[in-house]
């Protein structure tokens, strides 16, 4: 009878396995193989094997070098800036000071939030003149009519702050449960040595989440990219893409200019790299951990 | 006293300087929706005029976004129910397996998890297209189903796994089966596991944008994205766009309370082995 059990226990998992082996790992084969085809939507039986052509066509592609390279911002400038913001939320909410606990509870709205509707919150928050953000400066006497989406730098800009806006509330949620789990006597034990509270801060609280804070980095690394919605919104890759990653890019090439084929090639290797470099990553943070 | 003055200065400062970052966005867009068409182009702005729920009423007899509204719920519901239905029983068995087997196996789930959502677009608007699914709730559903089904195997696993196995195998010496024993003792005490579970499942599927856009024409279409229509291109009406953002947020400011300790991520409930 208990010997029996395992084989129960293993006939449970496989339905659940096997859809999800089937979900993910054909449609990722697939794609795989369209990039190396030459395949048009409309003569699917014409598709040819091209090999690396569509790769080939990076080097020649300036759209796509300019995506690369604002994939590589756009992954790098939110993430750092996402763990700074939310590594300093999380200090301030660990103190449960009066009026400030609400927060805990509702903080967290932006990052559960459906991401077009954060697109159109910020669209509505930035309009030049009547938006919100005018509405703030004139609050301190300033007339601030600017279009922050109509130029690129601060296009670029505004996009990553939206994201940081998505991802501080997540961060600073992982690192607060980190916070919280340092033993109260650390601190009271700094505190009987005479060190004052920032100094308590720097020295116990700092050090003690900083190794969470590379798996947190890798975590929003890979969730980073899901602002897709919020940029599809908001700027529409615009204007002149300044603010089109990758996964942007090769959204319009399958769908806008259906070259299926080369859109595959873009998201190969956008995937490759940025799981790569995660997976990496990983290995790399938990190589530190073992060795101490 | 200087100590404490320090961690109350910065306390409040970070706090107000947050909240007033991460709200006021949303609490603009509260203000937009309930404002008269007069009242959008005032300067200097306003933020509470005459409230007027017109902007509501318009979007509610909009027919497509009611029926965007409906897909909406329908899409998340059905993806809750297929989901649930391949990840309790998978989880409740990777909870029992081996450690090492177990392991590997929630790695495997999470690993097939990592690629980005994009990647998947061309082959499943390929797919659909080849089975006359586009533009159908179904393909809507699978998708939905693919992209929750590794996050609850890890989250009910977590929560199977601290459903003490004594009475499980009390239950087992009593004469129960393995299935009995999940069904009759192990679901009902994991049950507000379950629930958050499904919860996030709902958010997961309600926020979905990606495969809404791509895969929907009409029919349809949910409200993550029939949002756009409300979108006017040359500045004018705002007010309906906004109507249709706080509609869209109710059933998550509805549910925040009582996922909030599982929005993170499993393994931060602390009770994964491993």
């Amino acid at each position: 009878m208990a010997s029996s059990r395992p084989k129960v226990y293993s006939a449970l998992v496989t339905p659940a396995i096997a859809f999800l082996c089937l979900a993910t790992v054909v449609p990722i084969a697939a794609v795989i193989a369209l990039s190396f085809g030459d395949f048009n939507i409309a003569f699917p039986e014409k598709t040819r094997f091209i090999r690396l052509y569509n790769y080939a066509r990076f080097l020649s592609d300036g759209r796509f070098i300019n995506a690369a390279l604002l994939t590589f911002i756009l992954v790098v400038v939110p993430v750092v800036l996402q763990l700074l913001c939310g590594l300093a939320l999380a200090i301030a909410l660990k103190e449960n000071l009066v009026g400030t606990r609400w927060m805990r509870a509702s903080f967290l709205l932006p990052s559960i939030i459906p991401p077009a509707v954060g697109g159109i919150v910020w669209k509505l928050f930035l309009i030049p003149g009547v938006g919100g953000l005018s509405y703030l400066a004139s609050l301190f006497g300033h007339n601030f009519e600017a279009d922050l989406l109509g130029s690129k730098t601060s296009a670029l800009i505004s996009v990553i702050i939206v994201s940081i806006w998505f991802g501080v509330p997540i961060v600073a949620l992982l690192l607060l449960s980190s916070l919280d789990s340092i033993p109260d006597e650390i601190y009271e034990a700094a505190n009987l040595d005479g060190a004052s509270w920032a100094q308590a801060q720097w020295h116990i609280s700092i050090p003690l989440v900083l190794p969470a804070m590379g798996a947190v980095a890798v975590f929003q690394a890979l969730e980073i990219l899901g602002i897709f919605p919020v940029i599809f919104v908001l700027t529409g890759g615009g204007p002149a893409g300044a603010t089109e990653p990758l996964n942007f890019y090769a959204f319009l090439t399958a769908f806008t200019y259906l070259d299926l084929d080369y859109s595959a090639a873009i998201l190969v290797a956008f995937t490759t790299t940025i799981v790569g470099v995660c997976f990496w990553s990983i290995r790399q943070i938990s190589a530190t951990r073992v060795g101490r | 006293m200087r100590r404490d003055l320090g961690r109350h200065i910065y306390g409040y400062l970070v706090s107000a300087a947050f909240a007033l970052f991460l709200f006021s966005p949303i609490l603009w867009t509260l203000s937009t929706s309930l404002k008269q068409p007069t009242e959008m182009f005032q300067w200097p702005p306003v933020i509470v005029g005459e409230p007027s729920a017109q902007h509501y009423t318009a979007i509610i007899a909009d027919k497509d976004f009611s029926s965007a509204l409906i897909n909406s719920i329908v899409v998340s519901c059905s993806t809750i129910i297929l989901t649930m239905a391949l990840s309790i029983s998978a989880a409740f068995g990777i909870s029992h397996l081996q450690k090492t087997a177990m392991r590997r196996l929630l790695t495997l789930v999470l690993a097939l998890r990592a690629a980005p959502a994009m990647i998947y677009i061309i082959p499943y608007f390929l797919f659909f297209r080849q089975v006359h699914l586009v533009d159908t709730k179904i393909a809507l559903i699978i998708v939905n189903t693919m992209f929750a089904v590794p996050l609850a195997i890890w989250y009910l696993s977590a929560f199977f796994d601290q459903v003490p196995r004594e009475i499980e195998e009390a239950a087992m010496i009593d004469g129960a089966s393995t299935l009995q024993t999940m069904t009759l003792i192990s679901i009902p005490i994991a049950k507000y596991g379950i629930l958050a579970t499904a919860i996030l499942i709902f958010i997961g599927s309600w926020n979905e944008f990606l495969f809404a856009l791509t895969l929907t024409r009409d029919d349809a279409k949910t409200a993550a994205v029939a949002i756009l229509n409300f979108m006017p291109f040359e500045g004018t009406d705002w007010g309906k766009a906004a109507a249709a953002c706080v509609l869209m947020l109710v059933p998550i400011v509805v549910f925040v309370p009582f996922i909030k300790k599982y929005v993170a991520g499993p393994t931060t409930t602390g009770s994964v082995k491993g």
